[in-house]
């Protein structure tokens, strides 16, 4: 296989492998967030806040993948 | 029989302007890259489609200063920093106590802010927090919407090494603005922290008290209580290390996370633009604008927490 075609391949499942992971996390936090939400209504100005905060956390992860595979696809 | 108006317009002319979208969308759609390749060459004209973006991502030269380069994102920088002190200027040149309306909206965003300082920090760590967290705030989501405005990336110019570069860029998408942030945010913690506890600070990194009092009970003769406690000093000294690894790593997480998202938000808005012209983007300009709003929040919301850790007394102390 050509190097071409190697990095083709390479910048596709650094994207989507790397996005998998934080995917799955903001679902879990969602769904926690939600339930939160549902058994103490009064409570969701903090929930929300603090969903929105570990959320970016989770999708900083994501964007790493995304930065490896732009420099891939890009510089390399 | 009374005219019927939607949203405050007369019912044809929101038709009108509904039927102008689609049909924009529908010729978008078929001279961009996307229709191109389903449909063929329909021969629409040539300047209804917009070339292939070119992503550069250091940030390119514009002209020189002093010996230093001066980069387009420095240029968007200045222009942020210009925007926040004129508007800084405008609102507290004639303050009143019942504000008008620029005044007034600022005044929300700056007082939530302060709750949130205070919340997090508590009463007199929120006011001396504040400056930092809010500047930091501030910084980071004008340079993400300003660099929003139609015009910020369709300004070439030709530089001295005869290239053609944009003007303006945001200062976000160029990774030393960051690092730099990333970098002020350490220090402020540092000086923070070492302000208020002394250098009993540096006590948290370099957790040795457990380790030197075991070795007093084993110079004193009590060999179980020394091994036993040499042992966990050993242990304290390993997570002391690890927390300054990790105030380190920080540093490289902070500037990675702005970057990411703003590089990612800029490419995306560009390759959007490019697949479909015309009509789509204010969709992907509102999520621009609520990822520079989230990230700024992040940015100042995270150092703050960091800030409050920092001077925040431990609970435990080897007597």
């Amino acid at each position: 296989m050509d190097p071409e075609t190697m990095k083709m391949l390479a910048v596709g499942l650094t994207a989507g492998l790397g996005l998998l992971g934080p995917a799955l996390g903001i679902g879990l936090i969602g769904y926690s967030a939600l339930q939160g939400i549902a058994r103490n209504p009064e409570a969701s100005g903090p929930i929300m806040t603090n969903m929105i905060l570990v959320t970016a956390f989770c999708e900083a992860i994501g964007i790493y993948a995304l930065i490896v595979a732009i420099i891939l696809a890009l510089i390399v | 029989m009374a005219k019927r108006r939607i949203l405050g317009m007369p019912r044809l002319l929101l038709v009108g302007i509904l039927v102008l979208f689609v049909l924009l969308l529908i010729v978008g759609f078929l001279v961009g890259p996307l229709g191109r390749k389903i449909f063929g060459d329909l021969g629409l004209p040539a300047w209804l489609s917009l070339p292939q973006p070119e992503l550069h991502l250091p940030a390119e030269t514009v002209f020189h200063l002093f010996g230093f380069p001066i980069a387009n994102s420095i240029i968007g920088a200045w222009i942020t920093m210009a925007v926040l002190i004129c508007l800084s200027y405008i609102i507290t040149r004639r303050m009143r106590i019942i504000p008008g309306r620029l005044q007034s909206a600022f005044e929300f965003l700056l007082g939530w802010l302060y709750d949130l300082c205070r919340r997090v920090a508590g009463e007199e760590n929120g006011r001396r927090f504040f400056p930092v967290v809010t500047t930091i705030f501030l910084f980071v989501a004008f340079n993400a919407w300003l660099s929003l405005i139609p015009g910020f990336g369709s300004i070439f110019i030709t530089n001295a090494e005869g290239e053609h570069v944009h003007l303006l860029r945001g200062a976000n998408t160029d990774i030393n603005m960051p690092l730099a942030l990333a970098l002020v945010s350490f220090v402020f913690v540092e000086y923070f922290g070492l302000r208020s506890l002394g250098l009993r600070y540096l006590g948290k990194f370099l957790n040795v008290g457990q380790f030197f009092q075991s070795i007093g009970h084993m110079a004193k003769g009590r060999l179980r209580a020394g091994l036993g406690g040499m042992f966990t000093g050993f242990i304290h000294i390993f997570v002391g290390l690890l927390e300054a690894l990790s105030e380190m790593v920080r540093v490289v997480s902070f500037t990675f996370r702005l970057f990411g998202n703003m590089t990612a938000g800029e490419i995306l808005l560009l390759i959007v633009v490019f697949l479909i012209p015309w009509v789509v983007a204010p969709l992907f300009y509102g999520l621009e604008m609520l990822v520079g709003f989230v990230q700024a929040l992040i940015f100042s919301g995270l150092t703050l927490v960091f800030l409050t850790l920092a001077v925040a007394h431990h609970g435990e102390e080897s007597s």
